[in-house]
This record gives structure tokens, sequence and C-alpha cells, in this order.
């Protein structure tokens, strides 16, 4: 438990020290512009949920990915990385400190989507679910969490992780049905976007906004649930995987 | 409670290498040694020596290829879990801090992941942060301090768990010479509060006023474990003093004094080498009577200590 | 050597030095596999958009405007040039030297123009046929200068950015993404210029990317060809008027980096 309140803690001064890191937080407003705009101008009303949830997940599946994916390099490439695994206190339970502080500045992004509708456009976040609304949202930071877990065991594996950050974006909001609901994109693109956490929670998410019953609201959500743990699950494994080796060949100190 | 602090039992540290064509290294080879509680005790060698290795093998960030280790009875491998909470680690450099912060948070957080309670965080970091003279920086971020600031708060970072035994891997690094000096009457302080401390240096000259006893180490394995004193004695022993304007009849007086070894000539200067105690007292008078005061005395370098401690064991053995 | 013999001579070394280290981040598998499968999803993430929305023509409207957006984007990454500079420790060698720092950051990141022009071709063409759009040839072809066009001319006013920003070492990454995302927003990439009140379409129009897409937009349609070269001039002369911004703040800038010590020579 102390390691976990010391890594929030660790991770809110960095996060809150530089501002380049709360970057998500800049472009969050102008994708939701972009977004509305779009349904707007082509006059559907009815798709203004979608394009509002969209800078949504943007924003926490950016958080997760860049914050988060360099949580454990970036203390490599820092010195510290040796040094925070002789302490006493369990690496992984501070690894998901520093994680949930991350996805908690991620959730900012859900009020500054909604301060951005209201004031360019007029548009609020219509509450038709409220409570399901509330659930997708928990489970989908759960399952934001879990990814973020398992990107920051993998950068340490690639050398590459700066390029992977870079292309992790777009192809996973079009995986993930982040906007446009995976319904529409090929079949053959389907299988792939049903493992991908997002593509339920952002369906979910939509279905919440709009009057219509929620089809199969608990099964679905059970998706997310499923998904995230699957994904702490296997970033644990990694994770444990890669300092067990660290220990072994000695590569901690440099990538 | 008795037993030694630290006992390393022939260690051995083989590095493979990552690609075929590199060579494997092996930074320890069957390294032993014991350091009783309360000893501070010196690891000296050049870089490349296997010191950092050992460092990290003793407080559980690596793992030996073979042999044991065990501090305070705890095998460093097995029982690594016990292990941490009881050192603390020290290292030099600028990096192993998160620069963004200031010096109280990084201590904060490092307090906290030695599993001291918020209060007792809060309190331990304001008293390292005073013991160690930081205080009036501590809530600046750590990427404005200077490099001795950095060491200071390094030191600061490894008592925060008020370990028992702490290793100190090249502390003073590009340290000048004063902070150096008060980082070394720290050390001491310490080892008046009973722990025991495993200094990893290049600097003989720290060694030898710091330590109980040091070991000398070099390519991975322990060359001798001497007392400061046959070091220093070492030390002075063969020194070597430059000289410029000596003309030819003096150089050839001082050939004759007992204790002068050699005397190389360039270009109008001369080094004079002794390889007695005493000598260069002797050297000095000679020289400053005969009006030559362009001097510059220096000492050995590690590797001349070496050849001469060791090539003297050899003798006795 | 002539000055300008000298200066061509220093933007090619610069040029090169660019090359060097963009091969030290990217191999042809990372840059294929990697760069440009964002790239095309990038594109096709609006493209959808555009057929959820509307239809077809709603698509390519969508895509070929975001396709120019990543060519704008890469331009606008020179902005980095002068945190590559200050971690290289070269910054104030840089100003300590005879020549302008702005002739060099502006070789060094010429091959970021080049790599975002090469992008966005490459996903219209790629991304295109996905969306069953049609490449009316060979007037298509046309694109390929064009997009060069709009990379350079962002490129000029990442330099401009560049410039301003040098003194304040932690909000490049923020300033970079920030920018282009805001010329997604504002330079009639996903709505006409007209959906937005009049001051921003002036704002617009001085900046990179809205005319050069809108020429595009005229070769994509067939319009006339003075109209697209119309746009095409307009292109050019914003990306002139920044680069030259660019070369009389730069120079007082960096001066006043002098003054306040924030070159330095560590990180």
């Amino acid at each position: 438990m102390k390691g976990f309140l010391a890594g929030l803690k660790l991770e809110m001064r960095i996060i809150r020290s530089g501002p380049d890191a709360l970057l998500p937080l800049f472009t969050a407003p102008l994708f939701t512009i972009i977004f509305l705009a779009i349904v707007r101008n082509g006059g559907r009303h009815d798709l203004q949920p979608d394009a509002l949830m969209a800078p949504v997940l943007m924003t926490l599946w950016w958080f997760a990915l860049f914050q988060g994916g360099n949580l454990i390099t970036g203390d490599r490439w820092q010195g510290i990385l040796e040094w925070a695994l002789a302490a006493p206190t369990g690496f992984a339970s501070v690894i998901l400190g520093r994680v949930a502080a991350i996805m908690a500045f991620g959730f900012i992004g859900f009020f500054e989507v909604w301060g951005v509708g209201e004031l360019v456009f007029g548009v609020g976040i219509p509450f038709e679910h409220p409570l399901e609304l509330v659930l997708t949202i928990v489970a989908t930071m759960f399952a934001m969490a879990g990814t973020a877990v398992v990107f920051a065991a993998l950068f340490v594996l690639t050398r590459n992780a700066y390029t992977f950050t870079n292309s992790a974006s777009f192809p996973f909001y079009v995986l993930g049905g982040v906007f446009v609901p995976i319904a529409i994109l090929p079949g053959w693109i389907q299988p792939l976007s049903s493992v991908i956490f997002m593509s339920w929670s952002a369906d979910l998410l939509r279905g919440s906004l709009k009057p219509e019953h929620i089809h199969d609201f608990w099964g679905r959500l059970g998706m997310v649930i499923l998904l995230g743990a699957v994904s702490f699950a296997i970033g644990r494994a990694v994770l444990a995987l890669v300092l067990r080796r660290m220990r072994v060949t000695g590569e901690l100190a440099t990538a | 409670m008795p037993g030694p602090a630290v006992a390393v039992e022939e260690v051995t540290r083989v590095f493979e290498p990552r690609r075929k064509r590199d060579a494997r290294v092996v930074a320890l080879d069957r390294v032993s040694l014991e350091i009783p509680q309360g000893e501070i005790h010196g690891l000296l060698g050049p870089n490349g020596a296997g010191k950092t290795t050992l460092v990290k093998i003793l407080s559980t960030v690596l793992v030996p290829t073979s042999g044991r280790a065990r501090v305070l009875g705890h095998d460093v491998v097995e029982e690594a879990r016990e292990v941490r909470p009881i050192i603390g680690i020290v290292f030099g450099g600028e990096r192993g801090l998160y620069w963004r912060l200031t010096g109280r948070q990084n201590l904060e957080y490092w307090g906290a992941l030695y599993r001291l309670s918020g209060g007792e965080t809060r309190r331990r970091a304001q008293q390292l942060l005073e013991r160690v003279g930081l205080l009036d920086k501590a809530d600046e971020r750590v990427e404005q301090y200077s490099r001795g600031m950095k060491q200071r708060l390094h030191l600061a970072r490894g008592l925060v768990g008020d370990a028992k035994v702490l290793f100190l891997d090249e502390p003073t690094t590009g340290m000048d010479p004063l902070a150096a000096r008060e980082f070394r009457n720290l050390i001491g302080e310490l080892k008046g509060e009973g722990r025991t401390i495993l200094l990893a240096t290049h600097d003989m000259v720290e060694a030898e006023n710091v330590c109980n006893r040091v070991t000398l180490i070099d390519r991975g394995t322990i060359l001798a474990t001497e007392s400061p004193r046959s070091l220093g004695r070492v030390i002075s022993r063969f020194q070597r003093i430059d000289v410029e304007g000596a003309d030819q009849e003096l150089l050839t007086r001082l050939r004759t004094l007992p204790g002068v070894q050699a005397i190389s000539e360039t270009d109008g200067s001369a080094r004079i080498e002794v390889a007695e105690e005493g000598a260069t007292g002797a050297v000095l008078k000679l020289l400053v009577d005969a009006g030559v005061t362009s001097v510059k005395t220096s000492l050995p370098s590690l590797e001349e200590v070496y050849v001469h401690l060791i090539g003297d064991r050899g003798l006795e053995i | 050597m002539t000055a300008l013999a000298s200066t061509a001579n220093v933007m090619r070394h610069a040029f090169a030095a660019g090359i060097a280290d963009y091969r030290a981040i990217f191999t042809w598998r990372s840059w294929v596999f990697g760069w440009m499968v964002r790239v095309v999803a990038q594109v096709s993430f609006f493209g959808l958009i555009g057929l959820r929305v509307a239809d077809d023509r709603s698509a390519f409207y969508l895509l070929i405007g975001n396709a120019l957006a990543v060519a704008a984007q890469a331009g606008i990454f020179s902005l980095n040039m002068t945190t590559t500079e200050r971690w290289a420790g070269t910054l104030p060698l840089l100003v300590a030297s005879p020549t302008s720092p702005v002739i060099v950051f502006a070789s060094r990141g010429a091959y970021l123009a080049v790599d975002g022009a090469l992008s966005a071709v490459l996903a219209i063409f790629i991304a295109g046929p996905l969306f069953g759009l049609h490449l009316p040839w060979p007037r298509v072809l046309a694109v390929i200068p064009l997009t060069g066009l709009v990379a350079l001319s962002a490129y000029c006013l990442g330099t401009f950015l560049a410039g301003l920003v040098f003194r304040f070492r932690e909000i490049n990454g923020l300033v970079v993404n920030t920018t282009y995302v805001g010329l997604m927003a504002a330079c009639g990439v996903n709505v006409p210029l007209s959906y937005y009140p009049q001051a921003i379409e002036w704002l617009a129009h001085g900046l990179p990317l809205t005319n050069g897409l809108l020429a595009i937009r005229e070769v994509f349609q067939g319009d006339a060809v003075g109209s697209i070269l119309g746009h095409a001039g307009a292109e050019a002369l914003v990306g002139a008027a920044w680069l030259t911004l660019a070369l009389l703040t730069f120079n007082r800038l960096a001066s006043r980096g002098r003054l306040d010590g924030s070159l330095d020579y560590g990180a």
C-alpha cells in the first residue's frame, strides 16, 4: 500500500512539474472542436455524442501510452531504476500507483471536452443513462491502466519505443472504434478490434449518451473489465520477466 | 548481533555479450571478502575493476553468476527481500535523481519506498537535508543543483532508511576538494554511529584517510587487503618531484641522495622519482637551498601503488 | 569562398547532418511499418468519419484534408530542431559561430519537409483507393509539388516558432502538437473555411496549409489552372513570410539568450 501511495504521489509531482506531460489536455479541446464541427457541418446532430466521446478516449489512451509507457524507461534513463529495484517496497505496487495518477490526469480530459462542447458549440453531454456512463468510465479507466502497465513493461524490451509511441495512436483509434463503431469496418478487421477493449468501451460510452436502450450492457461491460484484467495480468507477467532478466543480465543501466 | 556485516564467498560475475562477436566480460572472478560490523571498508581499484559490480550484487540489484554473498546474515539472492530494508546505497554522479522534483520531494519519495510513514518521511527528510547541508536548497529542483549538491543528496537518500550497512560507490567523484573533505567527515560521523560502510573508490588518498581497512581490486580479482597505514606508506614512499631550471650539477648531486631512484629529463625540466620515506624532504631541501623554487610534487598513480604493494607482497611470499 | 557559396556549403552539410539523425531514428522498416501505418491510419480515421457522417464525398474531403495535414505536421516538427541542438550541447557553439543559426536550423531540418510531403502523397495514393477515391490521372501528379509546397511552408512556420520557444526548454512538444492540431482545426482540413467566423478564415489564410490545400482540392475537382496557381502562389507567399519572420526574430532571440544565460553547454 505504501508503495502504491508513494508511486501515486511521485507521478503527480512529476506530471505537475512539467507542462509537456499534460500535452493531451491541450489538444483535447482542439479535437473536440474538430469533431463537433465535422458532425454539425454535416447536419448530423445525432452524432454529437460520438464526437464528444472520441477525444475523451483519445486523451486517456495518450496518457496510458506515452506517460505510462515511459514509466520504466524514463527511470532507467535517469539512472534511477536500479535503485528503485533495491528498495524494500515492491516495485509493482509503485508502478500501479504511478499508473493510477496518470489515469487521474487523463480523466481531466472528460471535463475539458464537456466544457469545450458547452462553451464553443453550446453542446453538452447528454446524460441519458448516467449509471451506465459512470460504470463504463470506471471500467474503461481500469482497462486503460492495465494497458499502461503492459506498455510500461514492453517499452523496456524494445529499443524503438519512441517510434511505437508515435505509431500506436491512430491505428488504435481506428481499430478501437474510437469515433466510428467497428461495425462499419471491413469484416476481416472485426476480430482484431474485438480484442481491443476500446471498441467495447467506445460503443458503451456512445450508447449511454443516446436515448435508446443499451443492448446487453452487462455483457459488454464485462468484456471491458475482462480485457482490462487480461492486460494487467500480461503487464504484470512481462514486468516480472523483464525485471528478472535485467537482474541476471545486468542490463539495468542502459538500453 | 555477532557475525560479519558483509560476507562475500567466491563470487563470480560474468557478462555475456549481446552480439556474438563481442567478448564476454568477467567482471568479478571468485571474489571473497568479509567486513565486520562497524568497519569502514575501502574497495580500491581503477575504473572497470569490478567495484560497482560488487556493490550492485550486494545491493540485490544484480545476481552473481556463482558464489554467495550475505549482508547481515541474509543471502542477497535468496533473501533479497530481507536485505533491502537494511541497506543504504549511495553512489556518485549526475544520474539517479528525479531532476524535475525538488531535493525534498526526491527524499520523501525514497523515504516512502523505505516504508516510512508520511510524517516520518517528512521528518527524516528534514533531518537529512540539514545533516548534509542542503536545507536552503531543499525546495529547488534537482536539475539546478551543482554536482556536489547532487552528491550530498545521494548521501541523504542512502541514509533515508537509517540503514545499518551502507554501500558508497565513488561518492566523491567530481567533487571539489573542500566538498569532498566535508563529505568524508560525514562518513566518519556515520561510522561513529555504528554503521558498516563499504566505500568503493579509485581515490587512494580518500581510501587511506577514511577507511579502517582497504581491499585492492583489479580486473575482477582481489589483490590484497591492507591497512590504510601500509597504503599510506606506499603512497608517500613513491612520490615524484617535477623540477624546472635545475642545472646538471644540481641533478647529479640529487642523484646521490639516498632514496632517489631515478631522474629523467625533458627540455629543461626534470622528474625525480623517490623510493623511500623521507627522501622527498631531503630532495626538496636541496632544491630550495640551491635556489630552485619551480617545484611540484605528486603522488604515484594507483597502478604504481599496486605494483609496489603487490610486488612487495610477492617478495614476502 | 563567396558568401553565397559558403552559405550553400553550410546548408548542404546541415542537411546531411539532419538526414543522418533521421536515419538513426528510422530504419526503412520502422518508417514503413511504424510511421506510414500511423499516417494511413490517421487519414483513414477521418475518412471513416466522413463515411459515417455522410457519404463518399465527405470521406474524400476529410481524407485529402488530413493527408495534407500530415505534411504540415511533419513540417512543424522542425520546431524540435532547437531541442536536438540543445541536448547535443551544440546550441551555444552554433550561436558563437559566424554562420547565422537560422540557416543551419533551416537546412538541418529540411529533411522533415521532404518526409512530410512523401508521407502525405503516399497516404493519398494508398488510402484514397481504399475508400474508392478516384485519382484523376495525369493531373493528380500536380498534388506532389503542391504537397511539397505545403510541407515547406509549414516548415517555415515551425522554424519561426522554434525561435520563439527556444529559451523555454520544456514546452517544445506542447507547442508542436498544439500547433499542428490547431492547423487541423482552422485551415479547412476537416470543415470548409466558411464554417468558421470570418476572423478565423482570415487568420487561416495567413497560416500554412490553408491555401495549398485549396489548390489541391481544386486539382481533384478539375478546376482552372489559374485558380490553382493562385492558391499555390499564396501558399508560397505565406511560407516566405514566416521564414522572413524567423530570420528577423531568431537573431534577436539568440542574443537575448546570450544575455540571460539560457544557452548552456550541458543539457
